[in-house]
């Protein structure tokens, strides 16, 4: 089945991210400076300014740090409702958000904030590989 | 008056980005990013400034989203955008801004692909074909449908962190319904002028239609149209006019975020930093604050926003509507005209919080507006908090009554 919903485009400055994504890899920046990993991706480090950023591949491990139950959507996502939206710690340090899979959108209190997570990727298009995260087994 | 802003700023350093001119023929294409954020690390190299001392921030169209990627919390956000003019107006905005005290240090950027990306559009110019914020591209693909979807998420970490239930929250829109059904210009007001107008319960609230978990349709904003405006002058010209002068006793403005996905905590806006600017401008705290406009896009907006204005402790912002403060005939009224949640939200709300502060205090209300009754209170003192964005940028005004 195609890929029905929004596909992002893929922005000049963040190329290692995508390519890392079609080999099911999860790439971070992180300042070679002060060693601390940012996201979103930029040139310069937003913590101490530095402009020397590297590519690292993560570990694709994280913990929820708060969601949602989307009811109301549009287009492809509109097919979908319920679905959970989440916002991942990384164990590397910074967030990523996502659509949370393996939970139960119709009982919403039983999601767990804290609760581990693990990143899968899904082919959206033959370059657009995009990372989602999943409850992990305990 | 201008005079006085003479010699009051000096501009301290000057430099560019890496690659200008037609920077394609030597290598890949530049971005209008890029040549900002090269420019500004140039120019803190060249004076010695750390970017993180900047704490005004000017551009054309760029400001708060240079001011996330460069991490920064500025408390003056200027974006002003009038084209190629635009630079030396924010020189003559960021004097006045240092005459004033409310900044040291002012950062004007300028970062345009104009050849590299020439014949493209873009709000801001010549951005790259199909490039967005960085932001942007990586939280788009994630099923977020407009504010609910994301102020869902602030408000289930509020949740989390101090025991709150979406019935405490549901409070601060049966609140602001009774508000609303003292006002006949409340789109709200009663079923003749909505078919869901007129008071609701806490039960009316948790029953309602589910927009984003936890966030039913009672606890989100209306959608409506309107147009507000007010003219500030200076005392001179306030005393000698017909209306009742509101004055303006202090203000304050920050930012934490552009985008969510950089929200650093789900439970705090930067009202915390520009209500604290605003106090200590007016020489007065929460305490003597008789009243309140607060932006309610959302009931968690007008909790999170009480609790950083410091009108209820960290956690128990809900409570001031919960146990009738905030209610007509409460210590502290709060959100007079039935707020965005019951009178009219346009989509930027601040206006209409403006002009519902200067009714309050100008001892208008009962005039009305159009020739239409609304609720007078004996306020004096209003603090006004607009929240933009997703729980992103906040202005603080504190109003005082005239004599
Ligand atoms: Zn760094």
């Amino acid at each position: 089945m195609t890929y029905n919903k929004p596909i992002p485009p893929q922005g000049q400055h963040t190329k290692p991210f995508w390519d890392g994504a079609r080999e099911g890899r999860l790439m971070l920046p992180r300042c070679t400076n002060c060693n601390r990993v940012h996201w979103y991706p930029r040139l310069i480090c937003p913590t101490c300014h530095s402009m020397d950023i590297e590519w690292i591949e993560a570990s694709g491990e994280g913990h929820i740090h708060t969601y949602a139950v989307q009811h109301r959507a549009f287009g492809g996502w509109g097919e979908e409702v319920p679905y959970v939206t989440a916002y991942i710690d990384l164990k590397e340090g910074d967030r990523m958000m996502t659509v949370l899979r393996g939970v139960d959108p119709m009982r919403p209190e039983d999601i767990k904030i804290g609760a581990r997570v693990r990143v899968e990727f899904e082919a959206a298009s033959e370059d657009t590989h995009i990372p989602f995260w999943r409850l992990a087994e305990d | 008056m201008a005079a006085k802003l003479k010699n009051a700023a000096a501009i301290v350093g000057a430099a560019e980005s890496n690659e200008i001119g037609y920077p394609e023929e030597r290598g890949p294409k530049v971005t209008s990013l890029q040549h900002h954020i090269e420019a500004i690390r140039n120019v803190s190299d060249q004076t010695g400034i750390p970017i993180s001392d900047i704490d005004g921030i000017f551009s054309a169209g760029w400001s708060s989203q240079l001011a996330e990627y460069l991490g920064l919390k500025p408390h003056y956000i200027d974006t002003t955008s009038v084209g190629g003019c635009s630079f030396q107006m924010h020189v003559h905005h960021a004097l006045a801004a240092i005459h004033a005290g409310i900044i040291d240090v002012a950062l004007v950027s300028h970062g345009q692909a104009g050849w590299s990306y020439r014949g493209a559009g873009g709000r801001r110019g010549n951005t790259a074909p199909g490039e967005i914020d960085p932001g942007i591209e990586m939280s788009m693909a994630y099923g977020a449908f407009g504010a609910p979807s994301s102020y869902a998420h602030a408000m289930v970490r509020h949740m989390h962190n101090f025991g709150t239930t979406a019935e405490d929250f549901a409070h601060i829109s049966v609140v602001t319904r009774q508000w609303a059904t003292l006002n006949p210009r409340a789109l709200m007001y009663s079923t003749e002028t909505n078919p869901f107008g007129g008071p609701i319960t806490v039960q009316d609230v948790m029953e309602a239609r589910l927009i984003a978990w936890p966030l039913t349709l009672y606890h989100c904003c209306l959608v409506t149209d309107h147009g507000g405006a007010v003219i500030v002058a200076r005392p001179e010209i306030a005393r000698s006019l017909r209306t009742n002068p509101v004055w303006i006793a202090g203000a304050g403005e920050s930012m934490g975020h552009a985008n969510m996905l950089e929200m650093e905590d789900f439970t705090a806006t930067s009202a915390s930093r520009s209500s604290a600017t605003a106090y200590e401008m007016a020489g007065m705290g929460p305490g003597d604050m008789e009243m309140a406009m607060i932006y309610d896009s959302f009931t968690i907006t007008a909790a999170i926003t009480a609790e950083m204005l410091g009108l209820a402790p960290r956690g128990k912002g809900y409570t001031l509507w919960k146990e009738g403060h905030a209610a007509p005939g409460g210590r502290l009224p709060i959100n007079t005209n039935g707020g965005g949640l019951s009178f009219n939200h346009s989509g930027m709300y601040g206006m209409q919080l403006l002009v519902e502060a200067y009714r309050q205090l100008s001892g208008t209300a009962e005039d009305g507006v159009n020739g239409v009754e609304g609720k007078q209170t004996d306020a004096r003192t209003c603090v006004v908090n607009g929240t933009g964005g997703t729980l992103s940028t906040t202005g603080t005004l504190v109003l005082t009554a005239d004599g």
